[in-house]
């Protein structure tokens, strides 16, 4: 007798015996499942396979609920895949590990940071580069100027205090292999694409246009590539002649022209542009000094503007005498830095606030006042006048006050707090603001308006870096210029674009978490973070050589044994995670207790990790019913449930063989090899 | 002098419970020639100890009888004082069927069973075909005791089509609901009677295996039951025209969830005890495969009473989709807990009010059916007790479980107590039933503490149903019940802690206080004495700051003077914990 049995209404024939799970994914109907394998007995645990019987009204799991004739079945219905949103939303709420390691999470481009870490330890740093480049186009550059998001999340914190020195895993890799490697480069199709802004972000979008084989002419108003990194960051962080080897790489990868000292809106329009090619990409950068709204201030110079004279006279300038730098940004620190370099023995800087709310990083604080710079804190301009052939500032002290929308106390003048200081030079770095082409639409904070999930300002424009964000990061920039190449690409494939969901369960920031919160599949070494060389401190400020040295490979190995592997062992074939973002669960969907049950890494091979687990049983199945050892069980009732070994023991020996099926079966990364892929 | 013929004295659980081994002893000890018999429980076990004097002239009922001259004074002199009156609002409801030896005949004692028409259903049962019995009980419109509902007749009707090696019938006495104790008393009071029913079903479904799967809470009943099968052996009751059968007693380990079928035969098994996806129905394949029959207890006490007084009869009592009586454990805010067998069809006002002699007044709702079932409140006292009138309200027939709240019980608690339960009896199986149920507890325990908000409320009312649907066995399709039915009839009782942040019933100890009537307080002190935290001074002020809301002083005071205000009504010291 035939079985005939309707699925979303749709008839199919089956087999006697048939459950509708297979019946369905005969047929190309795809069902979500976690706790079902074909190897053992009928599972029915985790309830993602419900299909709703629509005779009985039953949602029933579909892995196990045999095919009958007559049966109508939905399974995409709303309220079917409601209750798998649900299973999953459930799922997640007590699960505890980390899907990516957090200063994957961290770091603006997502690049795989414990990957290339790994990679480096292992001494094999043309791989790490490889991985690097997936992701960040500039490494020679971002190696020498990133403010190291990645770090600053770094979990190796919770073990001694000190992330692991992340960025210099970049620096080396590029250093060595950046000029030999090339990627592997499809063939050019038709499409042309113009960018505006050969800085950063326009790299970035050249880059990954050209890694799908589609080609760019930059323009750009300077007379050479790089934009904020050869302008504005101060040749003793990034030697222009490592720019250089950066930018020659794209000439390389063939298909990248570049066009300079050509300004849009000047030189050409972006009427043109539009007219000329397949589509075009703004990437302008901030280049405009924001304004302190302080009367004479025009007797001062703009911070990224005094930057760029310096650049542009190749590092070099007269001694500005005595220096004060309004504001307490990385700007701030450059001019600062800059001015020391240039001979001044004097040089302030005036901050608003105290220094634990300055937005510098505080290595570059620390070494600009390694290098003689003064600090006034809670200290705001007033009025700039010029005197006897000098500059006078009238500056106010401050207290600091309530929290304001940034989250730091706002600085409050302190009435008849006044005073007067003579400089030769003053420079105002409190902030940059973005110049956009004529015919541009903005926000109201002067950026390029853009729609958030393509990048798209309108038709086949669409901008990213600076303009769009406002003054960030180099890493940022380039993060945003990979977006606008992928919405390009999918733009010329006639396809939408929005960055798919990617699930990220976290155990947390490092900040809030203890040893025993974590997982460690090998007791972490106990190492100190490498420390930096620098070069001696009578040449940081004489001359504008670069400061830092690159770590030694041998330096970088050691320093990657700190790396404590956070990300999930299994996150390569994880169904939770898979099923997860095609339904769009979430770990904060539902907020409940987690429990932390511990883990076991006593077996050689093999770890279990308990907090990931959900409690399928299907490892015990596998366990019993394939390999015929009952290895494995559950221990406790309810939301208390676990899978352990007998007596807590660790996996007897010769009676687990390390065969792996429990592995190969287990839906997430409960059970998994240690050594990662 | 009227002539005494024994003295019946209940020492069941509840009696045993209340120092009715102690009086049995005592009166086994001060008395001469006159039988003292060791009964189970007629029911009233508010009146425990509990004595019946069987005289001549019928029996006279005496109430909380101590080992004392004085209480046996008045028994052997059929005195007045201390005896149990038989309230006629109760006696007019009742419908004593099933317990019509539960505490009258000695409760081990075969030929005590075989005088009061003892394995009469069995000797009938042995001279009909076995398809006649399966006929004879579809006839009688019996239905599962257990909770379910499912017509016995047709259960056996399943397990006796089958042909194979072996055939399995379970006794479940795995009876775990709190505040049900409806198969214990049957199981201590007339072991025979569920045994008579085992066998007359293993002669007409042709079982070959017969279980008893009883909790090891229950010692007495496992005891009792132990005793009637070597009875039952010893005098080849078990031969069932030739052929013989035996019982197996397993005491479960103490897991709720080993109630539902499939996972008490994984239990049986001597696997976890988890339960399975179904079909495969245990009549198809159940203990080892084998096809298998489950019923409760008091299905199978039913039994004996349908083949003796045939399945026409029995189906008189009743309504038309339930027939014959229900047990019920009544507990909770009544005058008189106990245990009490009612016809179906009669009202839930009639058990609460007329049998439980709850105040009219002060009751709110009744939770039927425990843990799994739901609260019906007291406007729908007039529903009758039958298995579908009961489930279109939101509650179930369950196993018999009646708890009986007070307008003094907050809803929300009462929710929280029963998921609590759940949640913990939850095998961890199911992802909705593992995690759901305790998200849902969360959500409970914040709203209790006064933290809750409205979107814990639109939680809970999402995920209760969706718990139901997502769960393979009945705890987890039943356990959002007393959320669910909480949330349909007393939803303002949620609000006014979100909302307004009280407790209505001033039972949730983050949203009262405490406080002290100066109008009806004698000063006397003795709050003062018993608060262990020293909150109330001298002057007898409680400071909220310190209590800890523990109601000892409002127990113990004699005035009812002190007791809960709405948070913020009660003096708070400015001192604190500092005392």
């Amino acid at each position: 007798m035939s079985i005939t049995i309707t699925i979303d209404g749709k008839k199919f024939t089956a087999e006697k015996g048939e459950t509708i799970l297979r019946v369905a994914e005969r047929n190309g109907i795809s069902i979500p499942t976690l706790c079902f394998s074909e190897k053992v007995a009928k599972n029915t645990s985790c309830f993602v396979c419900v299909v709703k019987d629509l005779k009985t009204g039953r949602f029933v799991p579909s892995c196990a609920m045999e095919a009958a004739d007559g049966m109508e079945i939905a399974s995409e219905a709303p309220e079917v895949r409601d209750m798998r949103l649900t299973a999953l939303n459930l799922i997640l709420s007590e699960h505890r590990g980390d899907c990516e390691a957090p200063c994957t999470i961290a770091c603006p481009a997502h690049a795989q940071v414990e990957e290339y870490v790994r990679a480096g330890r292992k001494g094999d740093f043309l791989e790490a580069l490889k991985i690097i480049k997936q992701r960040i186009p500039l490494p020679l550059s971002i190696g020498r100027v990133c403010p190291r998001f990645c770090e600053k999340d770094c979990r190796r914190n919770v073990v001694d205090k000190e992330a692991v020195a992340i960025n210099d895993f970049k620096r080396l890799a590029a250093d060595l292999h950046y000029d030999t490697y090339l990627e592997e480069l499809p063939p050019l199709s038709e499409k042309k694409v113009a960018i505006i802004g050969a800085g950063p972000a326009g790299l970035s979008v050249a880059y990954f246009l050209r890694l799908h084989g589609i080609a760019s002419d930059l323009y750009d108003k300077m007379p050479a590539a790089g934009g904020m990194i050869r302008y504005g960051i101060p040749e003793y962080r990034l030697p222009k002649a490592i720019l250089d080897r950066e930018i020659s790489h794209f000439t390389k990868m063939g298909g990248i022209s570049f066009f300079f000292n050509k300004e849009v809106g000047k030189d050409l329009s972006l009427d043109d542009l539009k007219k000329n090619y397949d589509a075009v990409a703004v990437t302008v950068g901030s280049w405009k000094s924001s304004a302190a709204g302080v009367e004479g201030e025009d007797l001062a110079v703009g911070g990224i503007q005094f930057l760029e004279k310096i650049a542009r006279a190749g590092w070099k300038g007269d001694n500005p005498g005595k220096t004060i730098v309004i504001g307490g940004g990385n700007t701030a620190m450059d001019c600062l830095r800059t001015s020391v370099r240039l001979g001044s023995k004097d040089v302030t800087c005036f901050y608003r606030r105290t220094e634990a709310e300055m937005p510098a990083e505080k290595i570059e604080i620390h070494e600009a006042k390694e290098e003689g710079v003064k600090f006034e804190f809670l200290v705001a301009p007033v009025k700039l006048r010029r005197e006897n052939g000098r500059l006078v500032l009238t500056s106010q002290r401050m207290q600091l006050g309530e929290p304001d929308a940034s989250g730091r106390r706002k600085p409050i003048p302190i009435p008849g707090s006044e005073f007067d200081t003579v400089a030769d030079t003053v420079i105002a770095a409190i902030g940059q603001k973005t110049v956009v082409p004529p015919g541009v639409k903005t926000t109201k904070w002067g950026d390029v308006e853009v729609n958030k999930d393509d990048c798209r300002m309108e038709g086949a424009v669409f901008a990213a870096g600076d303009c769009v964000s406002g003054p960030a990061t180099v890493v940022e920039a380039v993060a945003g210029g990979r977006r606008t190449a992928l919405a390009i690409v999918a733009h010329f494939a006639g396809a939408p674009f929005k960055e798919p969901y990617l699930l990220n369960v976290s155990r947390g920031k490092w900040q809030s978490l203890a040893k025993d919160d974590l997982v460690f599949l090998k007791e972490p070494p106990e190492r100190k973070r490498t420390p930096q060389r620098l070069i001696p401190l009578k040449e940081r400020t004489t001359t504008f050589k670069e400061v830092a040295f690159t770590f030694t490979p041998d330096e970088i190995k050691k320093e990657g044994e700190r790396c404590i592997e956070c990300s999930c062992t299994a996150k390569g074939d994880c169904l939770l995670k898979k099923h997860s973002e095609g339904y769009g669960a979430k770990p904060e969907a539902i907020v409940g207790e987690k429990p932390n049950f511990g883990y076991d890494t006593r077996h050689p091979e093999i770890i279990l990790d308990r907090g990931k687990c959900i409690k399928c049983g299907i490892c015990v199945k596998v366990c019993s019913e394939v390999v015929n050892q009952n290895l494995l069980g559950f221990k406790f009732r309810g939301f208390a449930t676990r899978i352990d070994t007998a007596f807590s023991r660790p996996l007897p020996s010769p009676l687990c063989r390390d065969c792996g099926k429990c592995i190969e079966e287990c839906p997430v990364g409960a059970l998994d090899w240690k050594a990662k892929k | 002098m009227t002539a005494i013929r024994r003295i019946n004295i209940g020492v069941s659980s509840c009696g045993i419970a209340a120092g009715a081994s102690e009086t049995a002893a005592f009166l086994k000890k001060e008395t001469n020639n006159i039988p003292i018999v060791e009964v189970g429980c007629i029911g009233h076990c508010y009146a425990e100890p509990l004595v019946e004097v069987v005289t001549e002239n019928g029996s006279v009922f005496y109430e909380k009888v101590m080992p004392k001259k004085e209480h046996l004074d008045r028994i052997l002199g059929l005195k007045e004082q201390g005896r149990l009156v038989m309230r006629a609002q109760r006696t007019e409801r009742e419908k004593i069927k099933v317990l019509a030896l539960a505490g009258r005949i000695a409760m081990t004692s075969l030929d005590e069973y075989l005088a009061h028409g003892g394995y009469e259903g069995l000797k009938k049962a042995l001279t009909m075909k076995p398809a006649d019995i399966v006929e004879e009980v579809k006839t009688s419109g019996l239905r599962g005791r257990g909770g379910g509902g499912f017509p016995t007749g047709l259960k056996w009707g399943f397990l006796a089509a089958k042909q194979a090696p072996e055939k399995v019938l379970i006794c479940n006495a795995d009876e775990g609901d709190p505040g049900a104790f409806m198969d214990r008393s049957l199981m201590e009071s007339v072991p025979h009677q569920v045994l008579e029913g085992m066998l007359i079903g293993a002669w007409a479904t042709g079982a070959t295996k017969l279980f008893i799967y009883c909790r090891a809470e229950y010692p007495l009943a496992i005891k009792n039951l132990k005793i009637a099968i070597e009875q039952i052996y010893a005098n080849k009751l078990n031969n069932l025209n030739g052929r013989t059968v035996e019982f197996k007693l397993k005491e479960g380990a103490g897991a709720f969830v080993c109630g539902e079928e499939t996972a008490m035969i994984h239990s049986l098994e001597g696997k976890r005890g988890t339960p399975r996806f179904r079909p495969p129905y245990p009549t198809d394949s159940g203990f080892l495969g084998y096809p298998t029959a489950i019923n409760n207890v008091e299905t199978f006490g039913n039994i004996p009473l349908i083949l003796r007084e045939g399945g026409a009869t029995f189906a008189t009592l009743g309504t038309a989709g339930s027939k014959g009586t229900k047990l019920f454990a009544l507990a909770g805010d009544v005058k008189y807990p106990g245990l009490a067998e009612v016809p179906m069809g009669v009202t839930i006002g009639d058990i609460v009010y007329e049998i439980g002699g709850a105040d009219r007044n002060a009751v709110k709702a009744v939770q039927i059916g425990g843990p799994s079932g739901g609260c019906i409140p007291a406007e729908k006292f007039d529903a009758v007790v039958d298995y579908d009138s009961l489930k279109s309200l939101g509650a179930i027939m369950g196993s018999g479980g009646l708890i009986v709240i007070g307008k003094n019980r907050c809803m929300v608690e009462t929710a929280r107590y029963f998921l609590e339960f759940t949640t913990r009896e939850s095998c961890g199986k199911c992802t909705f039933c593992r995690i759901g149920t305790k998200r849902m507890l969360e959500r409970l325990e914040k709203i209790t503490s006064g933290k809750g908000t409205d979107e814990d409320v639109a939680f809970l009312a999402d995920l209760g149903p969706k718990i139901i649907k997502g769960s393979l066995c009945g705890l987890g399709q039943t356990a959002p019940n007393p959320v669910i039915s909480t949330l349909r009839y007393f939803r303002h009782e949620y609000d006014a802690h979100t909302k307004e942040g009280t407790c209505p019933a001033l039972q949730c100890n983050a949203l009262s206080d405490v406080s002290v009537d100066k109008e009806r307080c004698v000063k006397c002190g003795l709050c003062v004495k018993t608060c262990p935290v020293k909150a109330i001074s001298g002057d007898f002020v409680v400071d909220n700051a310190i209590c800890t809301r523990c109601n000892s002083c409002i127990e113990v005071c004699p005035k009812k003077a002190i007791s809960r205000v709405e948070k913020g009504k009660g003096f708070y010291g400015t001192n604190g914990g500092a005392r």
